[in-house]
């Protein structure tokens, strides 16, 4: 059984993208078949976050209309070769597909695979009604700002309108140092205020901004995010791993070498 | 950037409350204020409320309003309508 997670946010910005990337990465190195399916037509990204941006001959639209075969529009990853990109149009509008098309489009996906991941986009129109539709679960990407929580109730909100099964939420960039000086929402503040639940929280990291300059996603390197990515991995397959902490262990000497770089 | 007196996690945590109550109710935040005034009016009568602190809240999962109605300390002080009673 395959299993369809649409990643949604409401708000732009917050990192759909990159964990759609990630999670994808991270399944498929635990060797699993993934397919992660660009939804945004139009403004297509997660070719470029994959580094793929330069195989790309057919498209989701080429497929839906019938002038490709599904095979012919895979694109295999550079660095997992179980994981697939169905990339998006770049010359459509939303209006192009129909939610129906949707779920007959993740049906034959779910033939091939065991998770299909759909990067959703930004807002709460045509382009999210469409993305939803196939979906059997949710994950809701948040960062701990008013702006994108807001967004995110009201996307929780509208998903479980459409009665989806399954709502999980990962707190994006999150910066403990903040949240310990009192001037950053929590990974409880903001679960508390949502009311579902947590898949994961990941940490704020250079990192990230460094893997999608180079087009290699970092689920599994042996950084914060990375090491985040792959725990809430784990979690999708049914692993119980405890949240990470994010306390960063520092020692006298890096003290040290803080305050004098501050000064 | 720090603000004198509340950290702005809190300030942060208690407008998202207020506002996603509001819209989860489909409610203006100001009838939300004028249902939160006409709360404090109804349970002032009876005992003092610390009016500052009164708070509301939208459980989604469970479809409950939550009001959070805290009274002065002294409460034998704070209710004179209950001394009629006793």
């Amino acid at each position: 059984m395959s299993e369809i997670i649409v990643v949604t946010s409401g708000k732009g910005g917050v990192g759909k993208t990159t964990v759609t990337a990630n999670l994808g990465l991270g399944l498929a190195k635990m060797n699993k078949k993934v397919v992660v399916v660009d939804t945004d037509i139009g403004l297509r990204n997660l070719d470029v976050v994959l580094g793929l941006e330069n195989r790309i001959v057919y498209n989701l639209i080429d497929v839906i209309e019938g002038s490709c075969r599904m095979k012919q529009a895979l694109i295999r990853d550079k660095q997992c070769d179980t994981l697939y990109l169905l990339p998006s149009a770049q010359t459509k509008d939303k209006t192009a597909i129909t939610p129906e098309q949707m779920v007959k489009l993740t049906e034959d996906l779910s033939e091939e695979f065991d998770y299909i991941l759909l990067d959703c986009p930004a807002g709460i129109e045509q382009g999210f009604k469409n993305a939803i539709a196939g979906a059997d679960s949710a994950i809701v990407v948040t960062t701990p700002e008013v702006s994108a929580i807001r967004d995110a109730d009201r996307i929780i909100g509208l998903l479980q309108a459409n009665e989806m099964p399954k709502i999980q939420l990962i707190i994006n960039r999150l910066r403990m140092d903040m949240v310990k000086r009192g001037e950053m929402m929590s990974v409880e503040d903001v679960t508390e205020i949502l009311a579902v639940d947590l898949l994961g929280a990941i940490p704020d990291d250079e990192a990230v901004v460094v893997a999608t300059n180079q087009g290699e996603p970092l689920c599994g390197k042996n950084c914060p995010s990375g090491q985040a990515f792959e725990n809430i991995c784990r979690r999708i397959s049914g692993e119980a791993v405890p949240l990470m902490d994010f306390q960063t262990k520092t020692g006298v000497i890096k003290r040290l070498s803080q305050i004098f770089r501050k000064s | 950037m720090r603000f004198p007196g509340r950290r702005s996690g809190l300030v942060a945590k208690d407008r998202l409350k207020l506002v996603l109550t509001s819209e989860r109710l489909d409610c203006t935040p100001q009838m939300m204020t004028m249902l939160k005034n006409d709360m404090i009016r109804a349970v002032d009568k009876y005992f003092s409320v610390q009016d500052k602190k009164v708070e509301i809240r939208y459980i989604k999962d469970r479809s409950t309003l939550l009001i959070k109605i805290p009274l002065q300390s002294d409460i034998e002080k704070s209710a004179p309508g209950m001394s009629f009673w006793r």
